[in-house]
């Protein structure tokens, strides 16, 4: 069974098309991105796939489970950490864990195990008593993921995960996200060439909505018939606007 | 259930940890009836005005109270909405009801304790100033503030879901102004008559002081208590439904 499949996904706003007719199946345990400039539609699409955005037509499909017809199934199978840190402030980073599996589980001592399971994972034992206001940027990433990840999803969307965050933080994030590798699907969506070359099994190019092209860095570099995932990007994202036009 | 009481948990916490929330819930109600208590011993007794006397004063600064309490839930909802945390929250099994009282249930928590407090302060300053304050009209009007607040919970509650955190505050200033005014807080409309009066008894500000008032000084008549409870009550409900109804199709409507 695929993990995520589309089948013509589209969302329309307006006037403007934000996804156009995607096509798209990604295998479980795949780490899958999409990688595009501002405005590509990658967070749409990743709206769509985690029921918070209604396609305006086609289909998607996550774990087998339709995104119309399924939405209270796929929302218990799925993890998403949002684009900006959607942590509560006022909360501890424990106490913010510990909400988050409040609302999956019942049984206290399970959600204490799954609460200090995930600090020793993400090694936030240093900072699980510090108020998630007064985290630094790498750290509230890092609840923010931790956070998805505490009901065990078997799809796990992250969204520019790390966006706006110096070289170190993003390092240690990539740690952490490379820790979860073939444990779940992971779809993320990323602006950063290195980010996608770096962490994905495969790489999906978005332009203007559509998919241009599709595959391991590998199958890129040779599609486009350059070296190095970013001029693959460049090459493959000019002759796809062209196209457009 | 546990899905309500985590996100109930978390808004209490979220509240109860912004230093803003006691000085606007706490501090300033009780400076209220610490000022208002001055005034009082300075208007001649001739004048026959009781309105800031102690046994009046408690039950209207207990209503003064929970419009903070509802500018609270505006900021909260906003906040919310204005960042991802809702979007995140959208994404699990909640749905529109979780959240609704998981908003609701602990202001309803917070405003019952800032009754209590203020009614503490109210008795030891009816101690000082030597008024008769029944100690049982004190609890039971605490009991009977619940409707009250839950109808200023549920104003928060619609206005953080229909503006945003600009707006929402401004609002909330004028049910705020509204009610310390027409609600007959700090005014005697009662006494005054006429038109004025008729603006007061046409909105339900006016029914929450005078329910809660009547209850401290244990007078249950049909007028000053039974009628103006029903009529809180009624308010409670509507809002509640309103508001309920409007956070769910805002939350359809973000999901489209």
């Amino acid at each position: 069974m695929n993990a995520i499949e589309t089948k013509d996904l589209t969302k329309k706003y307006k006037t403007k098309t934000a996804v156009d007719a995607l096509n798209l199946t990604v295998n479980e345990g795949e780490l899958f991105s999409l990688l595009g400039v501002n405005g590509a539609g990658k967070t749409t699409t990743i709206r769509m796939l985690s029921c918070l955005s209604t396609p305006t037509s086609g289909e998607a499909y996550v774990n087998g489970k339709s995104c119309k017809d399924e939405k209270d199934e796929i929302k218990k199978i799925i993890g998403i950490s949002p684009q900006d840190t959607a942590v509560a402030d006022n909360l501890t980073v424990r106490e913010n864990l510990d909400f988050m599996a409040s609302v999956y589980y019942t049984d206290k001592a399970v959600i204490n195990e799954k609460v200090e399971d995930i600090i020793r994972i993400f090694n936030l034992s240093e900072v699980e008593n510090q108020k998630a206001k007064t985290l630094s940027g790498g750290w509230k990433r890092k609840l923010s993921i931790a956070m998805a990840l505490i009901s065990e999803p078997k799809v796990l969307f992250l969204d520019e995960p790390t966006l706006g965050l110096d070289v170190l933080a993003r390092r240690e994030l990539w740690h952490a996200i490379e820790s979860l590798k073939g444990k779940m699907t992971i779809i993320l969506t990323t602006h950063y060439m290195e980010e996608a070359e770096h962490l994905s099994d495969r790489i999906a190019i978005m332009i203007s909505g559509k998919i241009k092209a599709c595959g391991t860095v590998a199958d890129l570099e040779e599609l486009s018939g350059k070296k190095g995932l970013e001029e693959a990007f460049v090459a493959i994202a000019e002759r796809g606007m062209s196209e457009d036009e | 259930m546990n899905k309500i009481k985590a996100f109930s948990t978390r808004n209490r916490k979220e509240i109860l940890r912004d230093p803003l929330s006691y000085i606007f819930c706490l501090a300033f109600p009780l400076v209220m009836l610490i000022i208002m208590t001055v005034v009082n011993s300075s208007i001649p007794k001739q004048a026959g005005m009781t309105v800031f006397r102690i046994d009046n004063l408690s039950a209207g600064i207990a209503v003064f109270g929970q419009t903070f309490v509802m500018l609270f839930t505006a900021l909260t909802v906003t906040k919310d909405r204005s960042g991802s945390f809702l979007v995140r929250m959208y994404a699990t099994p909640m749905k529109s009801t979780d959240f609704t009282i998981g908003y609701i249930l602990p202001m309803i928590i917070i405003s019952f304790f800032q009754s209590v407090i203020i009614y503490i302060a109210s008795f030891i300053i009816s101690i000082i100033t030597d008024v008769d304050l029944n100690i049982g009209g004190m609890i039971l009007s605490i009991i009977t503030l619940i409707p009250s607040a839950i109808m200023f919970i549920c104003f928060g509650l619609l206005f953080g879901t229909l503006f945003n955190e600009k707006s929402a505050p401004g609002l909330c200033s004028i049910i705020i102004s509204l009610s310390s005014f027409l609600g007959c807080i700090f005014f005697d409309a009662d006494a005054t008559g006429g038109a004025m009066l008729k603006i007061c008894k046409a909105l339900p500000f006016y029914y929450c002081t005078k329910s809660a008032r009547s209850c401290v000084k244990l007078d249950f008549s049909s007028s000053t208590f039974i009628v103006p409870f029903i009529i809180v009550i009624a308010c409670a409900v509507i809002l509640g439904i309103l508001s309920s109804t409007v956070f769910k199709s805002k939350m359809k409507a973000d999901l489209s």
